[in-house]
């Protein structure tokens, strides 16, 4: 059952923690690590740019795709997708970019990572594949850009986050959030005691419902050069094709027997509150829900709270970290409000609206070439995915349950427990 | 018992639903794996044994594992088994997993394997390590995979024993396991035994990701013993290599890798140098800060502006004199990063170096000095007013900015005064954002809003009234908000204009009865619009509470002269289904032109407050609605070509009422099932209402309220 491997002998984050800005400089959008400063200069020479291929290129995927061909340093030279339709495509799209015809496009993940001139792949299949193929993908050598949500139970997650570690990978979940100054700014007030001490920070799943897909009626099996539902089904238990489960978007979403629920926006929101507490440990007890809201808290007693609603209108995915000096919110807008003007310290927040990826794209890239930490890394990802899982767990079973994040294990709770972590369909493993 | 859980399971897998959360919300186990099992035995459909195993991995024991086994062989159901049988505890699952591999080949044995050790099962050891020179590769390598999670001595010596002769893609299964051994005997406290296996693997022939992690393992656990293969790795002509020394080098333990770092610089190309420095920047606890100081003064571009990027980090006042130096050098692109360090540098004694040598700056130094005072908000007034009165515009304007982020509230008048009497015409612009960026700061925006109210009194200068008016808007309160309002409700047409747009987006509900007194008094038709519709904004999309909402629309109502506005209305009632909001809307079908939405909405209303028949029936009898027969003639549930018939549910649900209540407010729920998974669907009902026919189609989900026939 979960346990964590690999050892961790350095504290990484706190690379991070001392990025904070501290003093009274304005909070725009993450700078980025001029090219000169790699000792480039000007246009990137092909030896140093960063050849990506991508994974699982849908409607997601394709605006990621877009996020890397605007960098100058990156080299898109093939796509994998199950289905024919996405990966001509995805070529036309990349081909016309470049004025060439040289994507290669692949059906199998494993023949695209076994090309030893690829450095780096965007995965953005959908969530049944997201944690298994990085897996693949990291040791393979390859640094990954992973669309969220990323794991599919709480081992997953561990497991993630110690073969990142292990396989010295650079790896980046797409929580664009993070790269964004008024999040960020929002974040570093609740983390660095501006709002007083920490009482309670608020997530957004916008929807509570576990599920998973069924097992629809039997179809006739595509030709598998068109259609490769082997691959789609991938580390998913088997079921027949049929073709409404190809959409990708509710195919075991989040996993198993618990998943979805405040899985898919939680993977964002409840990503921000982690940050705000400081990207500490998962919370420790988690309540079901009762009146639109489900309650959670870590060990010094900060709740992290679900709910759905009594939002300042502030645009999707909001957050609202509350301390015993002031409170902040903020949402997909671009725009916060805050208790009192005077957090702002004088400073300015840059208002980005409409959550891009665009700076979350090039902090990966730049890492891959520093192996620096991303933002979104796999300690916080696993972290911030574990908090949804123990909470669609409680959801699930429709009662408290409590989680020693120490030994990753719910206290004296086998039905929790068992509900941890899900065979993988062969021959698929982590 | 039994039978309500089947008629679940089967409810749910008949008609392809989702698995919801309360089919599996089950606590008897006991009772509830004997249901299970009798499933398994049973001649149940694959769809429902499937679904059992699910619910075995929650309630399973060793009784199930048994018929659990039995799927095993099963290509549709094995990965179905091996979910319960992963996470049943008892020992028995281990003993099923051992004996089917006996018996499984090919991607059902790779399947099995994985499961052995994801449970760690130490007693399949000799098993696994039998499998290591399975002629099928994949079994092989799952095997190895499965000997490293189990990660005992024992194991690593089988992997160990089997590498050499294994083919390359077994070998780097094994390597994989082997590493996985390493470090779990790592974690136990056998550093030596697992120095030993990492040194193995990176000294052999294979794939390079293994023997990076190798490398890495090997440099970790040595602690400062690993130091010297660290620093080889930096001098690796190899760029892997060299990438895993910078990795590694983030994570290195301890403080006495810091100083080495300065030889590894020493001894490497420029573009290595930038990488290494800011690796040397993330170990922010230990880091060696006359080497990036050093590096940050002379030596390559490259390599001094990665230093300077890395000051912004880890530098402290010690580095200022440098930083100024570098923030007046030609180089574009090392000024700009040396000034964004310097505004970044922590600590107070970096404020009171600038201070010190702002008054007696001169040349190019000085306005840099002073946007530093800014950026890092150094109170200093005083030496800022003397910059204020420079003759260079470049000064003035740096001290305008600096102002803007420092001053206090005792300060503001000078702002005021540089922006409604500017010495130099020149600076007003300036002036205004300075004024605007310490009035959104201002500790009491009511004090605030005070003083530029008087200033706004103060200006004849319409343009200067625009923006101190912007500030306002930008400011807030209830002092902000009086000017804003006289300001739109003014003669002046561009004051009205600028006062109704910000009115428009106020961000607090004490705006609502300026906007609705504007639209009523407002000159200009264009601007009484204007204020209605911020007023409803505010009524859509504040917190507030219910009666205080229906309250607003009911002003709104009264005041609106156009039909839109009137809708709108109606839409915000429709969106807070309430008590007072109901009324108001029966009260809105007594307006002609609006009794079609009004009666609509009061219906969802109703509707969702849960109102009892008889008070729909006495909602209907204020309207013409209210005596109907009603027939439905045929119901279509789905989307496209994929449609349900789901007539006599919806005939069920019927009555002589106009709104169709469901059994459950999901259509999905209420229809008996989903018949097309994932995508928005749509109901089609086919009716007769006293005598006419009519066809209506509802979103799902949304309220069933059929209208009169035309």
């Amino acid at each position: 059952m979960p346990k964590p491997t690999s050892p961790r002998v350095h504290d990484r984050r706190k690379f991070l923690k001392k990025t904070a800005a501290a003093t009274g400089a304005a909070i725009v959008a993450p700078t980025i690590i001029p090219g000169s400063a790699l000792g480039l200069n000007g246009t990137v020479p092909p030896s140093e740019r960063v050849i990506v291929g991508g994974i699982g290129i849908g409607n997601r995927g394709t605006y990621d795709l877009g996020c890397f061909l605007q960098q100058d340093d990156v080299q898109f030279v093939a796509v994998c997708d199950i289905k024919k339709q996405r990966r001509l495509a995805i070529k036309k799209m990349v081909d016309g970019q470049y004025q060439t015809d040289k994507c290669e496009m692949y059906r199998d993940f494993r023949e695209l990572l076994d090309r030893s001139d690829i450095d780096a792949v965007l995965i953005a299949t959908g969530p049944n594949w997201h944690a298994t193929a990085s897996m693949y993908a990291a040791k393979a050598g390859k640094d990954m850009y992973t669309e969220k949500p990323v794991t599919k139970n709480i081992e997953q997650s561990l497991i993630l986050a110690d073969t990142i570690r292990r396989t010295g990978r650079v790896f980046q979940v797409g929580t664009q959030r993070r790269n964004l100054p008024h999040f960020a700014f929002a974040c570093e007030l609740a983390r660095t005691g501006r709002l007083g001490k920490l009482k309670r920070v608020y997530a957004h799943p916008a929807g509570m419902q576990a599920m998973m897909s069924g097992w629809l009626t039997p179809e006739d099996l595509p030709n598998k050069e068109d259609v490769d539902w082997d691959m789609y089904l991938g580390p998913a238990a088997w079921r027949p094709f049929n073709k409404k489960h190809l959409d990708g978007f509710n195919f075991e979403k989040g996993g198993g027997l618990v998943g979805g629920g405040v899985l898919e926006w939680g993977s964002h929101c409840v990503d921000l509150c982690q940050w705000a507490v400081d990207d500490c440990p998962p919370p420790v007890e988690y309540d079901p829900p009762k009146d639109g809201q489900l309650v959670s808290r870590y060990e010094n007693g900060t709740e992290l709270i679900f709910r759905e609603t009594g939002w300042i209108p502030l645009g999707s995915c909001p957050v609202r970290f509350e301390g015993e000096d002031g409170w902040v919110e903020a949402g997909d807008s671009g725009k916060m409000v805050l208790s009192s003007p005077e957090l702002l310290a004088g400073r300015t927040v840059d208002e980005i609206g409409g959550y891009p990826a665009t700076f979350h794209v090039r902090d990966f890239l730049d890492c891959v070439k520093t192996r620096g930490l991303p933002k979104g890394n796999a300690e916080a990802a696993c972290n911030a995915h574990i908090a949804c899982h123990a909470a669609n767990i409680a959801l699930h079973l429709n009662r408290q349950v409590k989680y020693d994040h120490r030994k990753h294990e719910f206290i004296d709770d086998a039905q929790a427990n068992r509900l941890r972590s899900e065979a993988l369909r062969e021959p698929w493993r982590l | 018992m039994r039978h309500t859980i089947f008629k679940i399971l089967f409810l749910a897998m008949a008609v392809g639903l989702p698995f919801s959360s309360a089919t599996f919300a089950q606590n008897d186990s006991a009772a509830t794996e004997a249901d299970l099992i009798a499933l398994l035995q049973s001649d149940a459909a694959p769809a429902d044994k499937a679904l059992a195993c699910k619910n075995l991995a929650i309630h399973g024991s060793a009784n199930a594992v048994p018929e659990l086994a039995k799927l095993l062989p099963n290509e549709q159901l094995s990965s179905w088994a091996r979910i319960a049988l992963e996470a049943i505890p008892d020992s028995a699952a281990d003993a099923a997993l051992r004996d089917a591999t006996q018996s499984l080949q090919g991607k059902l044995l790779v399947g099995t394997i994985n499961s052995i050790g994801v449970r760690e099962d130490a007693e399949a050891t000799d098993l696994l390590a039998a499998k290591l020179i399975d002629e099928d590769a994949e079994v092989a390598s799952a095997a190895a995979v499965a000997l490293g999670h189990i990660g005992s001595e024992a194991a690593a010596d089988h992997l160990r024993g089997a590498l050499a002769d294994a083919s390359p893609l077994v070998q780097s299964a094994i390597a994989e396991g082997c590493v996985l051994c390493a470090e779990q005997m790592w974690i136990d406290g056998n550093t030596d035994k697992a120095i030993e296996i990492y040194d193995e693997i990176r000294e052999s022939e294979l794939p390079k990701q293994r023997v990076i992690e190798a490398t890495r393992g090997a440099i970790l656990a040595r602690g400062d013993e690993g130091i010297p293969m660290l620093m080889d790795l930096f001098s690796s002509s190899d760029k892997h290599m060299f990438n895993l020394a910078l990795g590694t080098a983030r994570e290195f333990p301890g403080t006495n890798v810091d100083k080495e770092f300065a030889k590894a610089l020493a001894d490497t190309t420029p573009d290595r140098a930038g990488l290494i420095l800011l690796a040397m920047a993330d170990r922010s606890d230990s880091v060696d800060l006359p080497t990036i100081l050093a590096a940050a003064k002379e030596g390559p571009a490259s390599v001094r502006l990665a230093a300077v990027r890395a000051l912004g980090q880890v530098g402290d006042a010690s580095c200022l004199p440098t930083l100024l130096e570098i923030s007046l050098e030609q180089d574009n692109e090392l000024r700009a990063q040396a000034q964004a360090t310097l505004a970044e540098l922590p600590g107070d004694a970096v404020n009171a170096q600038i201070v010190a040598q702002l008054d007696q700056a001169s040349g190019t130094i000085y306005p840099l000095l002073i946007d530093l005072v800014g950026q890092r908000r150094i109170p200093a007034k005083d030496s800022l007013m003397k910059a204020l009165a420079h003759n260079d515009a470049p000064v003035r304007a740096a001290a305008l900015r600096a102002l803007g982020e420092t001053i206090d509230p005792d300060g503001l008048e000078v702002l005021i005064g540089q922006v409604i009497e500017p010495r130099h015409p020149g600076d007003v612009e300036i002036a205004q954002r300075a004024l605007k960026a310490a009035s959104i700061r201002m500790p009491d925006p009511n004090l605030c809003a005070a003083k530029l109210s008087e200033a706004l009194t103060a200006s004849d200068s319409l343009p200067t009234q625009i923006a101190i008016l912007q500030t306002l808007g930008a400011v807030g309160g209830p002092k902000a908000l009086e000017t804003v309002g006289k300001a739109a409700g003014s003669s002046q047409d561009e004051l009205q204009d600028v006062g109704s747009r910000l009115l428009g987006t106020w961000m607090t509900a004490d705006a609502a009865p300026v906007l609705l007194d504007l639209s009523q008094q407002a000159e200009s038709n264009k601007y009484k619009v204007r204020a209605l519709r911020g007023y409803l904004r505010i009524a859509r999309q504040f917190v507030l509470p219910e009666g205080e909402r229906a309250a607003m629309c009911e002003k709104a109502l009264a005041a609106a002269t156009r039909q839109q506005e009137k809708e709108l209305v109606l839409q915000i009632l429709a969106r807070y289904p309430n008590a007072p909001n109901l009324k108001l809307a029966m009260v809105a079908m007594g307006d002609p032109n609006l009794k079609d939405q009004a009666t609509e909405v009061a219906m969802t209303i109703a509707q969702k407050v849960g109102a009892s028949e008889a008070d729909l029936q006495a909602l209907l009898s204020q309207s013409d609605l209210g005596q109907i027969e009603l027939e439905i003639l045929s119901a279509q549930y789905g989307a496209g070509s994929q449609q349900k018939d789901v007539t006599a549910l919806v005939q069920k649900a019927a009555n002589d009422l106009p709104l169709v209540i469901l059994s459950a407010p999901s259509y999905n729920d209420a229809l008996g099932g989903d018949p097309v998974p994932g995508t928005q669907k749509q109901l089609t009902i086919r009716y007769k209402m006293n005598g006419q026919e009519g066809e209506a189609t509802f979103t799902e989900n949304a309220p069933i309220f059929l209208k009169k026939p035309n």
